[in-house]
């Protein structure tokens, strides 16, 4: 039986079923963080995508990556950190992020082009109200994101 | 030989002040007709394809549909730039519901790069945005904020990352 998780955005909730098949060793390790609660950030460079910070030691295996992220993708990969933070950091030139797609016109780039990401997990319900509610945040602020394993 | 002073542009962000100078040599109808429309005021909102930049939509009557004047090739963007940026609704994709009911599809805005990366990211390498055809997609360089950028103003811009939008007024500095 596929394992889902269960992603709140500010007021809105949505289910994300797990790519174990295709991406075991992200799906475990991304089962390992759980649960996650932080200020979700808007991308700022991706288009529509939305992302939380991982713990910087965490390491992201290459596996299941694309460059052609479509809507509904839940993604881990290393966000180069000049599109996090104000000042490029010169101990950490890129992070570890856990982040989703929400509409098309989206594609994950670095500073020299597209950026290949594992794809670990697909929304399956709810996808409709993260479109409203991530355009809302980027007008209005920007809220907590919790993403939890449901048993 | 006399010189000619720069016309300046004062940007207020939410109490936090910019002046920048007008490219005229460079970019001279685009700078008149951006000069006749101030003030502008808007509710600036932060990009989200191209790094570290914040649009404010031209509204009503301040809208521009203006020709390309400048080649493409020499609008290459720094941190500072402000440029005009008009697309038209036959390139719009997506929904855009973050931006007001006008500018779901057709967009016409001041683009102000507060910090770098500057134009980097998807936009610099979508296809469908590089017709730079008059009616279609414009793009123009026509200023820059004055060095050094206050540190304050560069940080109102980046909190609208997190705060959402931010109060913008761009008027002449004279």
């Amino acid at each position: 039986m596929a394992q889902k998780l269960k992603l709140t955005l500010g007021n809105v909730e949505a289910t994300i079923e797990l790519r174990t098949e295709d991406a075991p060793e992200s799906s475990k390790l991304l089962k390992s963080l759980l649960p996650l609660q932080q200020r979700a950030r808007h991308s700022m460079e991706n288009g529509r995508e939305v992302y939380i910070l991982l713990d910087p030691k965490t390491e992201v295996p290459d596996e299941n990556q694309t460059i052609y992220q479509t809507v509904g993708d839940v993604l881990l990969y290393y966000k180069p950190s000049v599109f996090v933070e104000p000042d490029w950091t010169g101990y950490a030139n890129q992070m570890p992020v856990l982040s989703w797609v929400y509409e098309r016109d989206t594609a994950i780039m670095g500073t020299y082009g597209p950026i290949a990401t594992n794809v670990v997990g697909t929304i399956i319900g709810g996808l409709e109200k993260l479109q409203t509610e991530a355009p809302r945040m980027r007008r209005e602020g920007m809220g907590t994101m919790n993403l939890s394993l449901i048993e | 030989m006399t010189t000619v002073p720069k016309r300046k542009l004062l940007l207020d962000m939410d109490g936090a002040t910019a002046t920048a100078s007008l490219f005229d040599e460079y970019a001279p109808k685009t700078c008149e007709a951006i000069w006749n429309i101030l003030p502008v005021t808007g509710r600036s909102i932060h990009a989200n394809w191209s790094g570290r930049e914040m649009m404010l939509h031209l509204e009503g009557d301040k809208i521009l549909r203006l020709p390309q004047e400048v080649p493409v090739h020499s609008n290459y963007i720094y941190e500072g730039d402000i440029h005009y940026f008009y697309r038209a609704s036959s390139l719009s994709r997506g929904k855009q519901l973050a931006y007001s009911a006008q500018f779901q599809r057709e967009l016409s805005e001041f683009a102000i790069f507060y910090g770098e990366p500057a134009g980097e990211g998807l936009s610099a390498y979508d296809p469908p945005r590089t017709p730079y055809a008059d009616g279609i997609h414009v793009v123009c360089k026509f200023a820059a904020l004055d060095r050094p950028m206050p540190q304050a103003f560069k940080m109102k811009c980046e909190s609208a990352r997190y705060e959402g939008l931010k109060p913008l007024t761009v008027s002449r500095y004279e």
